[in-house]
C-alpha cells in the first residue's frame, strides 16, 4: 500500500510539472492580454513598454522564464511575485486559502448530510411522493446556476438587502480567527448555495446506485437471512452504493478547494477562486500559475485520498 | 489620453430598461455639462466611509498609478503640485504648490513654489521639500517604475530624453520651496497642467531609493503619505498585509502629520475603507440600502434604473466622462478611401447605439472628438457639431451614405469588393450590441464582414492597438482625457507620429500630414484661448476625415448611500472625493 501511495505521489509531481508547463504555454500562446500593456496603459510609448517588460522579466526567452519559475518553485518554494500588486504569490495564496477551505468544507458537510438521506429515502420509497419530491427538487438544484441562486438567496435572506433579513449578506466574511461566530453566520448562505447543486447531483446519483444495489442477490440474501430492513439498507446497500460517489466527491472537493469562483464572487468571499479570476483579468501570470498549481495539487491529493478511501470501502480493491 | 483598461471604458452600459425611464436627463441632476455640483463645504466631521468595489487597486505607487479608482484613492493620500477642485474639472489650482504656476514668456521655463509646513506621514515624518518632488518625477523614468506618461508630458524637460531614474538636468531646486523645470520646447503651460497627475506627488528619496532599486519597484507597497489620509501601515511603512490586502481590503486613515492649515481640503472623514472583490450587482444594492457606502464600480443597468426611479439623490451622472467612437482603419483598403468612411458614418444609427446603452441618461450623441468639459470643445463645434454632413443625422442617413458610396465609385450605392472586413469589438452587452449595429450597418452597405467579440484587454492589446493585426473596424473604442487640455484627447489618438507597432493609440492609423503639422503647432501654442482655438480647429480637421465615427460623449453614473454627502470629482468621472465627502 505504501509503495502504491508513493507511486501516486511521484506521478502527481510529474502531473504538476505538466500542468505548470501547460499553463505557461496557454498564457503565452493564446491571445490574451499583455501584462506590460495592462500595467502601462494605452498611452505608453514602446520604450516604456520595453522598460516594463524588462522590469517584469517578460523580455527574456520563454524557456528562461519558465526555467526560472520552475527552479524557484522546486528549490526555493518561491512562486514569484504578482505583476499587479508586487505581493509574493505564496502569501496571496495563504491569505486566500482559509476562506476557500471554510467555504468548501461547510458545503461538503451540508451536501453529505442532506444528499445521503435524500438519496436513500428516494431509493427505498420509489414512486412515492417522497421520491418525486426528491428527484424534482434535485432537478431544480442541478438546473439553477450557482450565481443566480446566490443572488436570489441574498435578495431573500441577506440582512442588508434581503426581504427577510436572516443572515449576514455579501462581503460579511471574516476569518475564523477574527470572529468565529461571524465567520459561521457569514458562511451560512454561501454554504447552502454552494451545497445545493452538489446535494442535488449526489442525491440523484445515490438514488440510482441504491436502486441498483438493493436489487442485487446479496441484498436479497441478507433480507432472507432475516436482517432488519434498516440494517440491509444502511449497512449493506449504502456501503456499496456510495463507493462510486466517493470518487466523484474526491474530484469535486479538489476542484472546489481550487476555488469556487462564482460563489466567492457573489458573496464577496476573498478565496482562491476570486484570486484566480482577478489574476486572469489582470494577466497576472505568476498568480495564475500559483492558483492553477494549487488547484492541481488539491485534485491530485483528493484523488490519492479517494483511492485510499476506496480501498477501505471496497475490500476487493485492498486485495487487488 | 487613454488610461489603462479599467479607466479607458469605464461606463458600464445601461440596459434598454433604462430607456423606459423616458424622461431621463430632464431633472436637475441631469448630468449635463452645466450640472451643479456640491463643493462639500460645511460637511460633518468624522465617520467611516466604505467603498465597495469589484476591482483591485492597480498600483499604489504615484509613479505608476493611472487608473480611475487609483487616482481617486491617491488624490487623498498624496499631494500633487496642482489639482482640480471637485466642482471645477477645467482649471487647475495649487495643491502642494503655494501659488499659480509661473511660466516664462518664452514658455520654456516653469517655476513652482511649494507650500511650507507640509509633512510626510509616518515613517518619514519630515517636511516635504522641492527635492522630494524632483525625485518623484525623476523616478518616473526609472525602468523599475516606468511611468506610463512621464515621457509624454515631461519629455520636453532638458535631459529627460536620457533619463533613467537619476537626476535630470532640467529639473532644478534652487531652494527647499522652489522647483524649476527647464524645457527644450515652449510647453511649460501643458506641463503645469500635467502636474495634476500623481507623478508630481512628493516621494522621499532617502526612503524610496532602496525600494526603487528593486525590479519592479516596491515603493507602492510602502507609500508615504503627504495628503490628509494614509494607508494604514506597520512601523516600517509597509502597507502590504496591513492596510492593504490585495484583492480584499484597503484602509485609509488620517495622516497624523497632515495640517489643515496647509491644505484647502476639509478632509471630514476619519477613515475610508475599501472592500474589494464583491459583485457589483450585489454591492450596488448594498450601497443603495445601506449606510456610509459608495460604489467604486460602474453601477449595473438595473441599479441605475432603480436608483433613478427610487433614490434620485443617491445617484450622480458625471458629465465629461470620456468619448466613444468607432475607428475605421485608414491604412488599408477599403477605408483608405475617405468617401467610404464617410458613407459608413452617414449610415450609422448612433441614436440606436446610445439607446442600447440606456438613452439620453448615459450621455450625448457625439459629433466630434473633443467632448464637453475639455478645452476647445466649443471651438471644435460644441453641441452643434462641426458641420460635417455625414454626422448630422444621429439616426443615420441612408441616402447620404449612398451618395458617398457613389462618390467612392460604387454606382449603385453598395460596396462590391470581395474582401471580408475584420471587425473586433467587445464581448458582453451592451458593447457587443453596439458592435453588432456597426457590423449590420456595414453589411447593409454591401460589405462582407467578420465580427469578433473579445475581452477589452485583448481588443486593445492584440487587435485594435496592433497595426499588423490589420483590423478594419474597431467599434467600441473609448477615450478619456488626462487633464483638461485638448492635446491629451486628440494628439495620440489621431497624430501619425503616434502609430506604434504595438500599444498603438492611433487606432484608425490616421497619418494626415496637414493634421500632423497642425498638431505640432498646437503642441507649442501658449494660452488657454489660443490652445482652444488651435485644437478646436484640429478637432474639425480630424472629424472631417471620417477616420473615426464619434458616437457618444459619456456620462458616468455613481451611486452612494443616503447618508453620504458625496462630493464628486468631476475631473475623475464623478467618484466621491474622499477629501471633500462627508457623512450626513
Amino acid at each position: 500500500m505504501a509503495a502504491y501511495v508513493l507511486r501516486r505521489v511521484l506521478w502527481g509531481l510529474v502531473l504538476l510539472v505538466l500542468v505548470s508547463l501547460l499553463t505557461f504555454v496557454v498564457f503565452y500562446v493564446l491571445p490574451s492580454a499583455d501584462p506590460a500593456q495592462l500595467r502601462a496603459g494605452r498611452n505608453a510609448s514602446p520604450a516604456t513598454l520595453a522598460q516594463i517588460r524588462d522590469s517584469l522579466g517578460l523580455d527574456r526567452p520563454l524557456t528562461a522564464q519558465y526555467w526560472t519559475f520552475l527552479s524557484q518553485v522546486a528549490f526555493h518554494a518561491n512562486l514569484g511575485y504578482s505583476y499587479f500588486s508586487q505581493a509574493p504569490v505564496g502569501s496571496l495564496l495563504v491569505d486566500r486559502l482559509p476562506a476557500t477551505i471554510s467555504l468548501t468544507l461547510g458545503a461538503i458537510v451540508i451536501w453529505v448530510l442532506v444528499a445521503v438521506p435524500l438519496g436513500v429515502v428516494a431509493a427505498t420509497r420509489r414512486g412515492t411522493w417522497v421520491d418525486k419530491l426528491t428527484t424534482g427538487g434535485a432537478l431544480l438544484g442541478i438546473s439553477a446556476p450557482v450565481y443566480w441562486l446566490g443572488l436570489v438567496a441574498l435578495y431573500l435572506f441577506a440582512d442588508d438587502i434581503g426581504i427577510w433579513p436572516l443572515f449576514p449578506g455579501a462581503g460579511s466574511y471574516v476569518p475564523f480567527t477574527d470572529d468565529p461566530w461571524q465567520w459561521f453566520t457569514s458562511l451560512i448562505l454561501p454554504w447552502i448555495v454552494l451545497a445545493s447543486t452538489f446535494t442535488a447531483v449526489y442525491a440523484r446519483l445515490l438514488r440510482g446506485n441504491m436502486i441498483e444495489v438493493l436489487s442485487e442477490d446479496y441484498v436479497r440474501t441478507a433480507r432472507a437471512k432475516g436482517l432488519s430492513e434498516r440494517r440491509v439498507v444502511w449497512r449493506h446497500g449504502l456501503r456499496a452504493a456510495v463507493t462510486p460517489l466517493v470518487t466523484l466527491a474526491g474530484l469535486d472537493i479538489g476542484l472546489l478547494l481550487g476555488g469556487a469562483v462564482l460563489t466567492e464572487t457573489v458573496f464577496g468571499i476573498p478565496g482562491i477562486g476570486r484570486l484566480n479570476y482577478e489574476a486572469i483579468v489582470h494577466a497576472d501570470y505568476p498568480v495564475i500559475q500559483g492558483t492553477v498549481l494549487l488547484a492541481a495539487c488539491f485534485v491530485i491529493v483528493a484523488n490519492i485520498a479517494v483511492d485510499v478511501a476506496y480501498a477501505y470501502l471496497d475490500p476487493r480493491v485492498r486485495t487487488a | 489620453m487613454p488610461r489603462p483598461v479599467k479607466r479607458a471604458l469605464p461606463l458600464l452600459a445601461l440596459c434598454t430598461a433604462v430607456l423606459a425611464l423616458g424622461a431621463c436627463g430632464s431633472s436637475n441632476n441631469d448630468g449635463g455639462a452645466a450640472a451643479t455640483v456640491d463643493n462639500g463645504s460645511g460637511g460633518q466631521r468624522g465617520g467611516t466611509l466604505t467603498l465597495l468595489t469589484s476591482q483591485d487597486i492597480q498600483s499604489l505607487d504615484p509613479g505608476i498609478t493611472y487608473g480611475s479608482l487609483d487616482l481617486n484613492l491617491l488624490s487623498s493620500a498624496v499631494r500633487t503640485l496642482y489639482a482640480y477642485a471637485p466642482d471645477n474639472p477645467t482649471d487647475i489650482q495649487p495643491d502642494l504648490a503655494a501659488s499659480a504656476p509661473q511660466v516664462s514668456p518664452d514658455g520654456k521655463t516653469l517655476t513652482v513654489r511649494i507650500r511650507s509646513g507640509v509633512k510626510f506621514g509616518p515613517p518619514v515624518n519630515r517636511e516635504v521639500t522641492s527635492r522630494d518632488v524632483k525625485y518623484a518625477i525623476e523616478r518616473g523614468f526609472n525602468p523599475h517604475v516606468a511611468n506610463p506618461y512621464a515621457s509624454t508630458y515631461y519629455g520636453d524637460v532638458v535631459g529627460a530624453d536620457r533619463a533613467t531614474g537619476g537626476p535630470i538636468a532640467g529639473i532644478k531646486t534652487p531652494d527647499n520651496q522652489t522647483i524649476v523645470f527647464e524645457l527644450t520646447r515652449p510647453t511649460a503651460s501643458l506641463l503645469a497642467q500635467a502636474t495634476v497627475l500623481p507623478l508630481s506627488a512628493p516621494v522621499p528619496p532617502e526612503y524610496a531609493k532602496p525600494l526603487d532599486a528593486k525590479s519592479p519597484s516596491t515603493y507602492g507597497n510602502h507609500l508615504v503619505s503627504s495628503g490628509p489620509y494614509m494607508i494604514s501601515a506597520d512601523r516600517d511603512g509597509d502597507v502590504l498585509g496591513n492596510g492593504y490586502v490585495p484583492g480584499r481590503s484597503l484602509r485609509l486613515v488620517r495622516n497624523p502629520n497632515w495640517s489643515a492649515a496647509t491644505d484647502d481640503r476639509p478632509a471630514y472623514l476619519n477613515e475610508v475603507d475599501f472592500r474589494i472583490g464583491g459583485s457589483p450587482t450585489v454591492s450596488g444594492r448594498q450601497v443603495l440600502a445601506g449606510d456610509g457606502l459608495v460604489l467604486g464600480d460602474s453601477p449595473t443597468p438595473a441599479l441605475v434604473k432603480k436608483a433613478y426611479q427610487t433614490a434620485r439623490d443617491q445617484i450622480f451622472f458625471s458629465p465629461g466622462a470620456g468619448s466613444r467612437y468607432a475607428a475605421l482603419n485608414t491604412a488599408i483598403p477599403p477605408f483608405d478611401d475617405a468617401n467610404l468612411r464617410k458613407a459608413v458614418s452617414a449610415a450609422l444609427d448612433r441614436e440606436q447605439m446610445r439607446r442600447i446603452r440606456g438613452g439620453e441618461i448615459v450621455g450625448e450623441i457625439a459629433s466630434h472628438f473633443l467632448y464637453p468639459g475639455v478645452l476647445g470643445f466649443e471651438e471644435g463645434g460644441g453641441q452643434d457639431g462641426t458641420g460635417a454632413d455625414f454626422l448630422e443625422n444621429p439616426q443615420g442617413d441612408r441616402a447620404l451614405a449612398e451618395r458617398y458610396m457613389r462618390a467612392a465609385g460604387y454606382a449603385d450605392g453598395r460596396y462590391t469588393g470581395d474582401e471580408t472586413l475584420q471587425i473586433v469589438g467587445l464581448a458582453g452587452a451592451p458593447d457587443s450590441n453596439d458592435a453588432q449595429i456597426v457590423d449590420q450597418t456595414l453589411q447593409d452597405l454591401g460589405f462582407k464582414t467578420q465580427l469578433k467579440l473579445v475581452d477589452v484587454s485583448v481588443m486593445y492589446g492584440r487587435f485594435c492597438g496592433v497595426p499588423r493585426a490589420r483590423v478594419h473596424v474597431c467599434p467600441n473604442l473609448g477615450w478619456i482625457r488626462d487633464f483638461a487640455d485638448p492635446q491629451t484627447v486628440l494628439n495620440p489618438a489621431f497624430n501619425g507620429n503616434f502609430i506604434f507597432p504595438e500599444n498603438n493609440p492611433n487606432w484608425p492609423q490616421l497619418n494626415d500630414p496637414a493634421i500632423n503639422r497642425a498638431m505640432a503647432r498646437g503642441e507649442l501654442t501658449v494660452g488657454d484661448q489660443a490652445r482652444a482655438d488651435a485644437w478646436g480647429a484640429i478637432d474639425r480637421q480630424v472629424t472631417a476625415t471620417g477616420a473615426a465615427i464619434p458616437w457618444l460623449w459619456d456620462r458616468q453614473p455613481n451611486v452612494f448611500s443616503a447618508d453620504v454627502r458625496c462630493v464628486p470629482e468631476l475631473w475623475n468621472q464623478g467618484h466621491c472625493d474622499f477629501a471633500y465627502t462627508s457623512l450626513k
